[in-house]
This record gives C-alpha cells, sequence and structure tokens, in this order.
C-alpha cells in the first residue's frame, strides 16, 4: 500500500465505509439519498471522461441518461425483455447515440460543440415528451423494480456496484494507450494526429464511451425510482452535473464521481436550506472553476502532495 | 389557408422574431468581441424580468420604467460579471480558456436560476404590460400588450445599430471585434470596450425580459426556452454577426410560425413546435458553421 498517496487511501477508506454503511444502522432514507448520489457519481464521472480528458465538452449527459432510461424501460415493455437484456439494450442505444453525435460534431469545437449538444439533447426531450402514445410525456413512465421485492439496501449495493465497477473501466481505459491518445488530443488535437493517432476514430469513441456510461445510469435510476419524466433530461439537471463534476474535479473521473455522491449527500443534509441550496452549489462551481480548477479533491490531493 | 389567416401567421412571426433579435444581438455582441458564447444568457433575460417586476409590481412605477430599470440593472450587472468572470480569460490567467468560459457561463445560469427562484419563489409572477387591450387593422386582430412589447423591442434595435454605426463606442466594439489586435495597435481600450460589450448584452437580454415578462410570466425558468432559440438565431445568422442576428431571428420566427400552421397533424406539430429551430441549428453547425454572415474561422 505503499505506493499509494494519502487521498488515495482516504478513497479506499470511504469504500470500505460505503460496504458496511447498510449494516451501521444507517436509515432507508440515507441509503436512499445515497444511491441517487451514486446514480449522480456515475453521471459525473462519465461527463468528465469525456470534458476533462478528451476535452470535448457535452451538454447532452443528462439526456443520455434519460436515453437509456426509456430505451431500458420501453423495450422491456414493448418486446417483454427482461431487465439485465433491456438495460443492456439503453447501454447500447446511448452509446450508438454517443457515437452519432461524436461522429457528426468532429469537426467542431468549444462553444460550437456545446451549441449542438445542447441541440441534440433538447429535441431528444422535446421527442419524448411529445411521443405521448410511447412513453406517457410529462405524465412520467413506471418503471417495474430491478427484480420482484428488491429492497433499499439491495438498490444501494447495486448502485455502488455499478458506480465504481464504471468509475474502475474508466480508469482501466484511461490507464491505457487509448488514455494517452484522450489526453494528447486534448492538448494537442493537430500534433496528435500527425503523430500517427487515429484522431477522429478516438474523438467519436470517447463520446460513445461516456455517454454509454451515462446510458447504463439512466436505465438502473429508470428501475429505483419506477418512475421516470423528461425532466430528467433538462438543461437544470444537466447544470446539476456540471457543477457536481466541477466542485468534485472533473478533470479526474474518480473526484467528479465524489463530487456527485457529496453533493446529493449535501443536498439532503442541507434541506432547511430550500432552494438557496442549489444556488450555493452554483456559486461555489463558480469560485472553483475560477480559483480551484482541479476542484475540491484535484485541489485535496494536490495539498497533501506537497504537504509530504 | 386564407388570406387573413397568412397575415396573422406573418405578422405573429415577426413580433416573436423581434424578441428573439433582441437576446440574440446580445449573443452576438459579447461574441463579436469577447469570443465566448454567454450560456447564461437566459438567466440575465429572466432577471430582466424580474427588475420589470421589482419597478413595476413592487414599486408601483409606470411600465416603461420597468424597461429602463431592467436595463440599467443588468447593464451593471453584465460588466460585473465581465470584470470577475470573463477578464481573467483574456489576461492568461485561466489554463483552458475555452471550456472555462463555455463552463463558467454554464454554472452561473444555475447560480442565477436558483437565486431567482430562492429569493421570488417559483411561482410566476405578471407586471402590468405598457399596453393592454387588443389592435385592429381591419380584420387582423393582435394583442395590444405584445404589438407594444415587439414595437419597443424594434426601437431599441434600431437604436444599437445607430450606436453601433455611428458613435466611437460603437465603432471601437466593431473594430474589436473584426480584429483584436488590430484595434488594440490602433489605441482602442480593449479592457473598456469588453466590459462595456458584455453590459450592453446583458441590458439588451434584461429589456428583452422585461419586455416580454408582462406578456407571458415571470418565473424563474422563463429564460431557458429564449436562450435557446437565440443560440440558433446566431448560429444561423453566423455567431458574432449583428446583421446575422436580426436575419437569424427574422427567419426563425416565419418558420414556427408557419411549421405549426402547414404540418396536417396539428397537436404534434405544437408538441415539436419548439425542436424544428433545433434542427436548424444542428444543420447550420454541421453544413456552415459559419453560418450565414460570420466569418470563417479555421476551426469552429
Amino acid at each position: 500500500m505503499s505506493g499509494l498517496t494519502l487521498l488515495q487511501k482516504g478513497i479506499l477508506a470511504v469504500l470500505v465505509l460505503a460496504l458496511v454503511l447498510p449494516y451501521v444502522g444507517l436509515q432507508d432514507y440515507w441509503l436512499y439519498t445515497l444511491t441517487i448520489g451514486l446514480y449522480y457519481a456515475m453521471l459525473a464521472s462519465s461527463w468528465s471522461l469525456l470534458v476533462g480528458y478528451v476535452g470535448r465538452i457535452s451538454f447532452a449527459q443528462a439526456a443520455m441518461s434519460g436515453l437509456g432510461a426509456y430505451v431500458a424501460v420501453l423495450t422491456g415493455q414493448l418486446l417483454d425483455l427482461p431487465v439485465l437484456p433491456a438495460l443492456a439494450a439503453g447501454v447500447a442505444v446511448a452509446g450508438l447515440f454517443g457515437l452519432f453525435i461524436g461522429w457528426l460534431t468532429l469537426r467542431l469545437h468549444g462553444a460550437y460543440l456545446g451549441l449542438t449538444t445542447i441541440a441534440f439533447g433538447e429535441i431528444l426531450r422535446i421527442a419524448v415528451t411529445a411521443e405521448y402514445d410511447i412513453t406517457q410525456g410529462s405524465r412520467g413512465l413506471t418503471a417495474p423494480p430491478l427484480w420482484q421485492g428488491a429492497g433499499p439496501v439491495a438498490y444501494y449495493y447495486v448502485f455502488l456496484a455499478a458506480a465504481v465497477g464504471s468509475v474502475l473501466l474508466m480508469l482501466a481505459l484511461l490507464r491505457s494507450r487509448v488514455g494517452l491518445f484522450f489526453q494528447a488530443i486534448r492538448e494537442d488535437e493537430d500534433g496528435t494526429a500527425s503523430l500517427g493517432v487515429n484522431v477522429t476514430l478516438w474523438k467519436a469513441l470517447a463520446f460513445a464511451a461516456s455517454t454509454a456510461f451515462a446510458g447504463l445510469a439512466g436505465g438502473l435510476y429508470a428501475h429505483f425510482v419506477q418512475l421516470i419524466t423528461p425532466s430528467m433530461m433538462s438543461l437544470q439537471e444537466m447544470g446539476y452535473i456540471l457543477a457536481m463534476a466541477v466542485i468534485g474535479g472533473f478533470s479526474n473521473v474518480v473526484h467528479a464521481a465524489l463530487g456527485g455522491v457529496i453533493l446529493q449527500g449535501l443536498l439532503q443534509v442541507l434541506r432547511e436550506l430550500g432552494e438557496w441550496r442549489l444556488a450555493i452549489f452554483g456559486a461555489v462551481a463558480i469560485l472553483m472553476l475560477r480559483f480551484a480548477p482541479n476542484g475540491l479533491f484535484g485541489s485535496l490531493d494536490a495539498f497533501l502532495r506537497r504537504r509530504r | 389557408m386564407t388570406l387573413i389567416a397568412i397575415a396573422e401567421q406573418a405578422l405573429n412571426g415577426l413580433i416573436i422574431s423581434t424578441f428573439y433579435a433582441l437576446i440574440a444581438l446580445g449573443i452576438a455582441l459579447i461574441f463579436g468581441v469577447l469570443r465566448i458564447v454567454n450560456f447564461a444568457h437566459g438567466e440575465l433575460y429572466m432577471l430582466g424580468g424580474y427588475a420589470c417586476y421589482m419597478a413595476v409590481t413592487l414599486l408601483g412605477l409606470p411600465p416603461v420604467f420597468g424597461v429602463v430599470f431592467a436595463v440599467i440593472l443588468l447593464m451593471a450587472a453584465g460588466m460585473a460579471i465581465e470584470r470577475t468572470l470573463i477578464r481573467p480569460i483574456h489576461a492568461g490567467k485561466v489554463d483552458r480558456p475555452d471550456e472555462y468560459a463555455i463552463m463558467i457561463t454554464f454554472a452561473l445560469s444555475v447560480l442565477l436560476l436558483n437565486l431567482a427562484n430562492s429569493v421570488f419563489g417559483p411561482w410566476p409572477q405578471r407586471p402590468r404590460p405598457i399596453f393592454r387591450g387588443i389592435v385592429e387593422f381591419g380584420e387582423l386582430i393582435i394583442p395590444g400588450d405584445r404589438l407594444a412589447a415587439a414595437s419597443v423591442g424594434a426601437l431599441l434595435i434600431a437604436g444599437l445599430m445607430l450606436v453601433l454605426r455611428f458613435t466611437w463606442m460603437g465603432k471601437a466594439v466593431r473594430a474589436v471585434s473584426q480584429d483584436r489586435q488590430a484595434a488594440e495597435t490602433f489605441g482602442i481600450n480593449i479592457t473598456r470596450t469588453s466590459m462595456l460589450a458584455f453590459g450592453a448584452g446583458a441590458a439588451l437580454a434584461g429589456a428583452a425580459g422585461a419586455l416580454i415578462g408582462p406578456v407571458f410570466n415571470v418565473v424563474p425558468p422563463m429564460g431557458i426556452v429564449p436562450a435557446i432559440k437565440a443560440y440558433i438565431v446566431v448560429v444561423l445568422g453566423g455567431l458574432g454577426s449583428i446583421p446575422g442576428a436580426v436575419v437569424g431571428a427574422l427567419i426563425l420566427g416565419q418558420v414556427e410560425s408557419f411549421a405549426t400552421i402547414l404540418i396536417p397533424d396539428t397537436t404534434r406539430a405544437l408538441a415539436y413546435k419548439d425542436a424544428y429551430g433545433l434542427a436548424v441549428l444542428i444543420l447550420v453547425l454541421l453544413v456552415r458553421p459559419q453560418g450565414l454572415f460570420g466569418k470563417r474561422e479555421r476551426r469552429a
């Protein structure tokens, strides 16, 4: 364990704590909160995979989660698929849609890319709202539980496994050559291409990977809350994901995931503050971007390293 | 379709276009000078609506002062935002300027939206409009509040055009949009021009919010849809192009107005009303990222 930094040890401790949490007398209410937090952890980390490592901005992450959710529930309903294949269908459709967006927007950068992804996300949200016959529109679509009799503890462990598994997969991807390609593209696209990296391919695939994780998160979320509405695809929801990733630290998938869990937890702890909570999160996100672009955990990490 | 119905749709489209143009011009002005897209523009528009509400409903001032109050307040807010959040980009104090600009303005929109939710509450407000009642042109009947708001909006747009064309300030703004370095070489104060451009852009959004707030409703999320329309407009006209923003607004207003009555399945056509423009946005960015009037950049 000597190769680990203090922060990494801390993260391991948090993970062990997370595993035993249901057995130390935590109320179901808090398990529910943490489960939702893990959903956001998946969204924030998959978003940071794209924005933090490849340098491609996207405002369609909430919409992609919604796409995964609706596909998972609808394939289950219309094609009579069991839950697992339906979830896989949601992941596949979200991933393919991400590949499509990634491929279409290869030429676009920065604000142009941001605007295009907003347009794709909003069109999806509008379509889900408008196709009332299939999706029940804004009344919401009811989803079955993951399995009959699944309780809060079970959901908590499923989400914990999915979130940790997703982050580990992302880390494995980032540790490989592909991860280096991603970061090289972020630093200098033309330079990377000149060294023989297939920039076109990796830019499109990065998009697909990011949205596939979002699709998984959305599908699980649908079976957990058991009622999904198009509002889960809204730009406001996207704003929260951005705030979580930025506050946690969007240049590292682990930090972004921690940001998701912690902000969702704080939202419940600070419930007395009402809407002020979200205003505060917005303000903190702005301050972070301006003064600590590596986020809470990135800065903490740097601080702990320096003290050694 | 009768001639009168066509005229009615065209006029409705024109009124909506005026509002779109007012918001889009602010985005274009800011992009022209600062090279950033302000993703919090819809929330500045929303604040304009609340400024009008405070002046007209809470203080009991005449509705026109609601617009004036919104312009002054948002001008100040815009300049403060530029000073604190945007200037560091051009001062080279930010690592990844492109991503920073996008994310900081998006985070600002989260802050402002929820701030309004906390301070004013989520329920709709409706300040007194500039003019109530209906206006009749022969058989054509138009709601007076919309027409009055659009007329004031059109005057503001004309005023802005004149300022940009003939005053030193306007010339400085145009010069910086065309070539930042050359403008600086010729002694234009870039810092002051940038602050002015962001302030003016915010003031335009505020004016739009103050004009439209009484017509529809003043609620915290009121800026989301108009801002998206304005993004479509500026992309269509070419990001940063002032005439492009006006022409883009005219086109989008008519497209939306007629698309809803030309598509046979009316309920579905209405449900998808907000999606047509978004499809246009994607198409323009993919085929011709510089839009109708924009400057071609090496990399969009």
